[in-house]
């Protein structure tokens, strides 16, 4: 692990920065929102270490910020990474990977349903799980259940 | 250019955002293609949420030109019971009971991904008994999870299946007694405890398990010799719904339908976790990735969990079946940080990905489930087959709506 995470830090530096090793075999590290996209890209490109597959997104409200979570994985070297990138709260708005993964299309869809994060460039952002003319993002964490919420529950 | 015809639904008096970006994309596609001009026969159809061949309540928007698929929106959510919401205010305890809810066809391999996930963000090491006893019932009910998955499946394709469904449950049946002996319930069993199991095996369950195990292959080849030479179920399986590599890839598909395309990828063998380096076991691989190798595959790997199921009865270890050391489980509240485990469910990948805030309840918590994931790439699949083959085709990807809506 420590190996592949050294060719990453060595690819990408600043770039993806906090990169720890999560026991035993995820890799973990920090994008700036401005450049996910980019970064995501030439994840997937990468020689030898490609990591062609999103598995999953999850959207987090850490009250102070949300956070958009991407977990990669690489068949060629059999490991995971996770991404995580910060978003402000009053601007939740983050590029959509959805065009170099297309397992990501429902995930983010969720995460705006869920969380409110608004992905940039998404084919088709609608709501998933709930009804569309659900109110509000239950999973941020200043959610206030009201009845107005559910128009035809 | 005039607007599709859109059946009407009992559902709702006014399209709904799925039927107008139906009726959207049609529109688009009519405008641009060279088609302009020519008549052409679109109807836009409601499949579900309550029709039998989608095994639970997916509703497909299906855009019909005559016979052949155009178009297809899945349209989930019917079955939405916040589960990630309720681990806001649930304890990482009082929590088991409703991961049984999710995926309700596997909910023993369900608890044990997410119980296996609070165990790693714990740091908790389960005893090495109850280490045997989880694979014993994750890969019983996996058996059982097959059983349904096959069963149904058939049953979709031809009248002749209804009597597989029949042989398939009276198998699962006997194995759901198992586990109700063991855990006290057929269905959502509550059983997976933070560092072990709820109960031991209670006496001479070794037995009856041998006793059952014994008798399932012979039960298997009935499944095979009832359909495996059918000519109509051979046509309507081989080559259909062809999913590729480049697909599993893209688009994460994991479990039985990753399988089938030859894709050697199976969380047991590839990150193994519990006891399962310890085991012989074949990962069952299909060739071309059709519906009839989804199918195959699944009744190959009945047989390998009868296997698995075997070896662990005979290396059962003595010993305590829960930690000692956690007295009040109930109080359990792990170090901050955050921790992903994917585990293999009859269905693929289902993982928990949980933040904690080293309080008493999840600070936020999130399924990877197998069935939302391989329904992405229904669209894509069914794009320019015959109605009658989406059945066959949905019908293999054996899905659950518990899961999917969670």
């Amino acid at each position: 692990m420590d190996e592949i995470g050294e060719r990453l830090a060595a690819a990408f530096g600043d770039e993806l920065a906090d990169l720890h090793v999560q026991e035993p075999d995820t890799l973990v590290g920090r994008v700036a929102r401005e450049r996910l996209h980019d970064v995501a890209q030439r994840l997937k490109d990468l020689p030898e270490l490609g990591y062609p597959t999103c598995n999953w997104v999850a959207g987090v409200d850490y009250t102070t910020h949300l956070e958009s979570v991407y977990h990669l994985y690489s068949w060629s070297t059999n490991s995971y990474l996770e991404i995580h990138v910060e978003i402000p709260r009053d601007v939740a708005v983050c590029d959509s990977v959805c065009d170099l993964f297309p397992a990501a299309n429902w995930h983010e869809r969720e995460a705006w349903d869920m969380v409110g994060i608004r992905y940039a460039g998404h084919p088709d952002l609608r709501r998933i799980l709930l009804k569309d003319d659900f109110i509000g993002h239950p999973l941020r964490k200043d959610y206030v259940d009201l009845v107005e919420n559910h128009p035809h529950a | 250019m005039p607007e599709p015809l859109v059946e009407p639904s009992i559902f709702s008096e006014a399209p709904d955002e799925a039927i107008r970006l139906a009726i959207r994309r049609v529109m688009d596609e009519q405008s641009v293609s060279d088609l302009e001009g020519l008549e052409l026969d679109t109807v836009i159809v409601n499949m579900g949420p309550q029709h039998p061949s989608t095994h639970g309540v997916l509703r497909l928007v299906v855009t019909l030109d005559g016979e052949l698929i155009r178009d297809v929106i899945p349209v989930i959510g019917y079955l939405h019971r916040c589960k990630e919401k309720l681990a806001e205010k649930r304890t990482y305890y009082q929590y088991i009971p409703i991961v049984d809810r999710t995926e309700y066809l596997a909910s023993m391999n369900c608890e044990w991904g997410y119980v296996m996930t609070v165990e790693k963000l714990a740091g908790i090491r389960p005893t090495r008994r109850a280490e045997f006893i989880r694979v014993i019932v994750g890969e019983l009910m996996r058996i059982a999870s097959h059983q349904v998955a096959v069963g149904t499946f058939v049953a979709d394709l031809s009248p002749l299946g209804t009597a597989m469904v029949f042989y398939a449950f009276r198998d699962r049946e006997k194995i759901l007694d198992l586990l109700e002996a063991v855990s006290g319930a057929r269905m959502m069993f509550n059983y997976f405890r933070f560092g072990g199991v709820r109960f031991d095996l209670p006496d001479g369950w070794v037995e009856k398990c041998r006793h059952v195990l014994a008798d399932l292959p012979q039960r298997i080849d009935e499944y095979e010799n009832l359909v495996n030479d059918n000519a109509i179920f051979l046509q309507r399986c081989i080559g259909k719904g062809v999913i590729t590599q480049q697909d599993v890839v893209d688009y994460a598909i994991t479990g039985p339908n990753a399988r089938a395309s030859g894709v050697a990828t199976d969380l047991r063998r590839t990150r193994p976790y519990s006891v399962y380096p310890e085991l012989d076991f074949d990962i069952c691989l299909g060739e071309h990735g059709d519906v009839y190798d989804r199918y195959k595959v699944r009744i190959d790997e009945m047989r390998q969990s009868v296997k698995i199921v075997s070896q662990c009865l005979d290396m059962l270890p003595k010993g305590p079946v829960q930690l000692g050391t956690l007295r009040a489980p109930y109080t359990l509240a792990p170090p901050p940080g955050s921790a992903y485990v994917g585990q293999e469910n009859p269905r693929g990948e289902y993982g928990t990905y949980i933040v904690s805030d080293g309080s008493r309840y999840p600070y936020r918590l999130k399924f990877r489930d197998p069935c939302f994931i391989n329904l992405q790439i229904f669209p894509k699949v069914l794009r320019g087959v015959k109605i009658a083959d989406a059945i066959a085709i949905s019908g293999s990807f054996d899905m659950v709506l518990g899961g999917i809506d969670r």
